[in-house]
C-alpha cells in the first residue's frame, strides 16, 4: 500500500529523516520503533503530506505521491493520527467525528452508519457526544482521534504513539482495538515507544535511529535481537 | 574589516555624489529632494537597526520621529513667535531657547528615552502580538501629539520652526547614520540580535536575553528616528501631527522592504530607488494635473506604485533587493572568486 | 429612566456594529494568526460601490446588496493578492503586504474617484427618528440592532451547523490536522475572507449611514475598533470578538456620557494603551480562546 524510498525530510537545518526506505503491505500491521528524536513522527508527518520531503519518494497504492498535500493523501485513502492527537478542543465529539468524514460529506447515509458504528466500538464517545473535545480525558481523546481518522473510511491508517501518556489498562484497550482494525483488512503503520507491546501485535518492524533505519525484520526477529536496546540508545 | 570599509565608502560615496550633483545642477527642487532623501536615509536606517536585525515589524517608528520633531521645535521657535505658535506651552519652557544643533540631538535623546521607558515589556512579544502592540503604540503616540496642545499645538499646524537643515547638515547626519547602522549590525550586540531573528530558540538556549537585546536595538532605532524627525522639522519649518502617521509609516516601510531590511546597503538602496521613483511619478502627476487632462487632481499614483512594488518584492524576492550581503561583501567576495580562477 | 433607555439603545446599536466589525477581523485572524490590515478598506469599498450605483435609480436594497457583494469580492481579492502569495514565507511579509494592499485600495479610491467625501444614497428610513417610551432615537439605531442580531444568528448557524463552518472552527485551532482530515486549506481561508467581507459589507451600511458619506480614509476607524474589540475579547475566540465589541461599545458610550470634553479627546490614547497592556498581560487576548489542545 505504501512504499517509501530513500525519504528525507527535516525542519530548516535539522534533518530529521535521513534516507528512510520502508514498505507497508495490504492488511499488514507494521511498527516503527525508536528512541525519542529518532525521526519517527517526522517520518509519519512526511508520509501524510504535512511535512514536505527534501528528497526521496513516497508511493501510495503504486502511485507516486511525493510532496502531495495532506488533503490529497486523505482523498487517496490515508488517515493519520498524529502524536499530538490534535482533538479540535472547541468542537463537540460529534462535530469532531463529522469533520473526520469531510471527504465523504456527500454520502450522508454511509457517514451516519459509520458514526453509529464508531459509537458502538467506543460507547464512551456516545456518552460524550455533545461535549467539547477539549473536555475529554487523555484516553477518551485518543479514542476520539482514532475514531475520527476511521470516519474517512481509509485504506491505510498511520498511528503515531497511540499509547502515549495513557494508563496501562487503557493502553491494553487501545492495542486490542488496533488488532480489531487490522482484522477488517486495514493496513496500519504504527509508531510506538512501547516496543514490547507493539512487537506483540505487529507483523513486521523497523527500528529507526537518528533518522535512519537501523534494523528491520519480522516482529519476532526484532524481538529476539538482543541488541534492541543498543540500537535504541545508539550504543 | 576591509569589506566594511568598502561598504561604508560606497554608501557614503553615493550620498556625496548626490550632494555634488545637486550643487552642480543648482536647481532648488533638486536641493529639496536631496535633503529629503538624506532625512529618509536617517529614518529608514533607524528602522533597519531594529526591524532588520530583530526581524520584528515595527509600526511605531514614525511616532518617535514625531517625538523628535516636536521636542526640537518646542525649544527652538523664536521667543517672539512662541506665544502664537504654542500658546499653551508650559511656563517653565516658555522662555527656553536653545540652539537647534543641540535640540536636534535632544530630539533623538528624548525619542530614545520615551522608547526606553515604554518598550521593554513589548519586546517579549513576537509575531502578530508584537505587530499589533507596535501599531497600537503608533496610535497612542499619534493621539497624544494630536491632543497635547501644550507642546504640540494640538491638531493645528505648528509653525515658526527655524530653518537650519541644509543639504550639508542632512548629508552629514545621513553619513553618520550609515556608519552607525553598519557598526551596530556588526557589533557583538548586533550579531546577537540577528541570531535571535534567525533562531529565537537557539539564541535563547545560548543564553541570549532576547527582550534585552531587542530593547537596546529599539532604543537606538528610536534615537535615529528622533534625530531624523528633528532634522525634518527644521527643514519643513511647519507641520502638524498628521505628518507622523500611517502614510509616512508606509513610505519608510516600503523603502526598507524593497531595498532589503537585513542589510544596511539594502536600506540605503531602498531609499534611493523609492525616492527616485517617487519624484519621477510626482513630476508625472504634476504634468498631468497641469495639462488638465482629467477634471480632478490626480493623486495617489505614487502610493499605488509603491504598494504594488512592495507586494511584488515580497512575493518574488522576500528578502528585498539586497537580501543578506552588504555591497562590500559582494565586492570582496566577487574579487576572491575571480582570484580563485 | 429616559436616560437609561437612551443609553441602552446607543450602547446596543454601537455594540452591534462593533461586534460585526470585530468578528470580520477575527474570523481571518483565528485561522491564519495574521492581522488583515486591509480590513477597513472593505468598508470603504462598500461605500464607494453605493456611491457609484447611486445614480442608477434602482431600489436602495439592491444597491446595498451590490455594495455588500463588492465587499465580499474584495475580501476574497485580499486573500489572493496580499495573503496567498506570501503566506508560506513569513508572518512579517504577510503583515506588510496586507498593509500595502490597504494603501493600494485607499489610493485607488483617491486616484479614480476623489480625495473629497462622496455622498452615498441612503433610504429615507435611515434619517427618520422614532419615539420609544419618551426617547427620540433614529430608526437607524434600531435597524442596526436588528441587523446585528440577525447577522450574528446567521453566523452562529453557519459555524455550528454547516460542514464548512465546523471545518473553519477546526482550522482555527489545528490547521494542519484539519488538512489531514481532507479539509482543503485554500477553501477554508478563502471562505474566511469572504465571510470577513460579508460582515464588513453589512456593517458598512450602518457605519456609513451614520456619516452619510465615504472618503478614502474611512476604513481606519473601523479597523482600529475591530482591533481593540478583538484584543479585549480574545483574538482566537469568535464569541470573544462579539463580547469585545459590546464591551468596547459599553466603554465608549459610557465615557461619552461621563467623561468631560477635554479628556474625551484622549479616549483613543486610553483605549489603545489598554490594548497594549492587555496584550502584554495576555498575548492571546483577554478572554481565553479554545484550549490549544497541544497536550501529549
Amino acid at each position: 500500500m505504501i512504499k517509501v524510498s530513500n525519504l528525507q525530510a527535516g525542519y530548516g537545518a535539522v534533518r530529521a529523516v535521513r534516507g528512510v526506505s520502508l514498505t507497508l503491505g495490504k492488511g499488514e500491521l507494521v511498527t516503527v520503533l525508536g528512541a525519542n528524536g529518532a525521526g519517527k513522527s517526522s517520518l509519519m508527518l512526511t508520509i501524510a503530506g504535512a511535512l514536505k520531503p527534501t528528497g526521496g519518494q513516497v508511493f501510495f497504492d503504486g502511485k507516486d505521491v511525493t510532496g502531495a498535500t495532506p488533503e490529497r493523501m486523505v482523498r487517496l485513502g490515508l488517515a493519520m493520527v498524529p502524536e499530538t492527537r490534535d482533538v479540535f478542543p472547541d468542537l463537540t465529539v460529534a462535530e469532531n467525528l463529522r469533520l473526520g468524514a469531510y471527504i465523504r460529506r456527500k454520502q450522508v447515509d454511509a457517514v451516519q452508519a459509520d458514526l453509529e458504528k464508531m459509537y458502538e466500538i467506543f460507547p464512551r464517545l456516545k456518552e460524550r457526544e455533545h461535549q467539547a473535545g477539549g473536555t475529554l480525558s487523555g484516553g477518551e481523546q485518543q479514542m476520539l482521534v482514532i475514531a475520527r481518522a476511521m470516519m474517512s473510511d481509509p485504506k491505510v491508517l498511520l498511528l503515531d504513539e497511540p499509547s502515549l501518556g495513557l494508563a496501562p489498562n487503557l493502553v491494553d484497550q487501545i492495542f486490542e482495538m488496533i488488532l480489531e482494525l487490522k482484522a477488517t483488512g486495514l493496513s496500519i503503520l504504527l509508531v510506538e515507544q512501547n516496543a514490547s507491546k507493539a512487537l506483540q501485535i505487529a507483523d513486521r518492524a523497523y527500528v529507526l535511529r537518528l533518522g535512519e533505519i537501523a534494523a528491520e525484520g519480522t516482529a519476532a526477529e526484532i524481538s529476539e535481537a538482543s541488541d534492541l536496546h543498543a540500537m535504541y540508545l545508539g550504543g | 574589516m576591509k569589506r566594511h570599509i568598502i561598504t561604508v565608502g560606497i554608501l557614503i560615496g553615493l550620498v556625496i555624489l548626490v550632494v555634488v550633483a545637486v550643487e552642480v545642477a543648482n536647481v532648488r527642487l533638486f536641493v529639496r529632494i536631496a535633503i529629503n532623501l538624506c532625512i529618509m536615509l536617517v529614518l529608514v536606517l533607524g528602522l533597519q537597526v531594529f526591524m532588520g536585525n530583530s526581524g520584528i515589524l515595527s509600526f511605531a517608528h514614525i511616532g518617535f520621529m514625531g517625538v523628535g520633531a516636536y521636542t526640537s521645535a518646542m525649544l527652538t521657535i523664536p521667543l517672539q513667535m512662541r506665544g502664537m505658535a504654542l500658546p499653551d506651552l508650559y511656563p517653565v519652557l516658555a522662555n527656553v531657547l536653545l540652539s537647534p544643533y543641540i535640540t536636534i540631538i535632544m530630539g533623538g535623546l528624548v525619542a530614545a528615552a520615551v522608547a526606553a521607558a515604554i518598550s521593554y515589556p513589548l519586546m517579549r512579544l513576537s509575531d502578530a502580538a508584537a505587530v499589533i502592540t507596535s501599531f497600537a503604540l503608533l496610535v497612542v503616540l499619534h493621539t497624544i501629539m494630536l491632543h497635547w496642545s501644550e507642546v504640540t499645538n494640538g491638531p493645528r499646524t505648528l509653525f515658526g520652526i527655524p530653518k537650519v537643515t541644509n543639504l550639508y547638515l542632512a548629508a552629514t547626519v545621513a553619513a553618520v547614520a550609515i556608519v552607525a547602522a553598519l557598526a551596530f549590525k556588526e557589533s557583538r550586540l548586533g550579531i546577537l540580535v540577528r541570531a535571535t531573528r534567525d533562531d529565537e530558540v537557539a539564541a535563547a538556549a545560548m543564553g541570549a536575553n532576547i527582550p534585552n537585546l531587542r530593547w537596546i536595538a529599539f532604543i537606538i532605532s528610536a534615537l535615529f528616528a528622533g534625530i531624523g524627525g528633528a532634522l525634518w522639522g527644521h527643514f519643513i519649518t511647519s507641520f502638524s501631527p498628521k505628518a507622523f502617521y500611517l502614510k509616512e509609516t508606509f513610505v519608510i516601510l516600503g523603502m526598507l522592504v524593497i531595498g532589503g531590511p537585513r542589510t544596511v546597503t539594502g536600506a540605503v538602496f531602498g531609499v534611493f530607488i523609492v525616492t527616485i521613483a517617487f519624484e519621477a511619478l510626482r513630476a508625472l502627476e504634476g504634468m498631468i494635473n497641469q495639462a488638465q487632462i482629467f477634471s480632478e487632481q490626480v493623486a495617489g499614483v505614487t502610493e499605488i506604485v509603491l504598494a504594488l512594488a512592495m507586494i511584488a518584492v515580497l512575493v518574488f524576492r522576500p528578502g528585498g533587493l539586497l537580501t543578506t550581503r552588504e555591497i562590500g561583501d559582494m565586492i570582496v567576495h566577487g574579487r576572491n572568486k575571480r582570484g580563485e580562477k | 429612566m429616559v436616560g437609561l433607555i437612551q443609553f441602552i439603545i446607543d450602547f446596543l446599536s454601537l455594540g452591534g456594529a462593533y461586534a460585526l466589525m470585530a468578528l470580520g477581523l477575527v474570523i481571518v485572524y483565528g485561522i491564519l494568526k495574521l492581522v488583515n490590515f486591509a480590513y477597513g478598506e472593505l468598508i470603504m469599498v462598500a461605500g464607494y460601490t453605493l456611491y457609484l450605483v447611486g445614480g442608477t435609480g434602482m431600489p436602495w436594497i439592491f444597491m446595498a446588496i451590490i455594495a455588500i457583494l463588492m465587499s465580499v469580492l474584495f475580501g476574497i481579492l485580499t486573500d489572493y493578492v496580499a495573503f496567498r502569495p506570501v503566506r508560506a514565507k513569513s508572518v512579517t511579509a504577510v503583515l506588510i503586504t496586507s498593509f500595502a494592499f490597504s494603501t493600494l485600495l485607499q489610493n485607488g479610491a483617491l486616484l479614480f474617484i476623489s480625495p473629497r467625501p462622496r455622498n452615498i444614497p441612503l433610504p429615507d428610513i435611515f434619517t427618520e427618528t422614532i419615539e420609544i417610551a419618551g426617547v427620540i432615537t433614529p430608526i437607524r439605531n434600531l435597524l442596526t440592532i436588528a441587523t446585528a442580531v440577525i447577522s450574528l444568528s446567521l453566523f452562529t448557524w453557519l459555524m455550528r451547523r454547516t460542514v464548512i463552518g465546523i471545518a473553519m472552527r477546526a482550522a482555527a485551532t489545528h490547521f494542519t490536522m484539519a488538512r489531514m482530515l481532507g479539509v482543503p486549506a485554500n477553501l477554508i481561508i478563502t471562505s474566511a475572507f469572504a465571510i470577513s467581507g460579508l460582515l464588513a459589507g453589512i456593517v458598512s451600511m450602518f457605519w456609513l449611514g451614520r456619516i452619510g458619506a465615504v472618503t478614502p480614509g474611512i476604513g481606519l476607524e473601523p479597523l482600529l475598533i475591530a482591533f481593540i474589540a478583538t484584543v479585549i475579547g480574545g483574538m482566537r475566540s469568535l464569541q470573544g470578538a462579539v463580547l469585545g465589541g459590546f464591551l468596547l461599545a459599553f466603554i465608549d458610550t459610557g465615557l461619552n456620557y461621563t467623561l468631560p470634553q477635554d479628556l474625551l479627546k484622549f479616549r483613543d490614547a486610553f483605549t489603545f494603551s489598554l490594548v497594549i497592556l492587555i496584550l502584554l498581560w495576555r498575548p492571546e487576548g483577554l478572554l481565553k480562546g479554545p484550549a490549544s489542545g497541544q497536550r501529549t
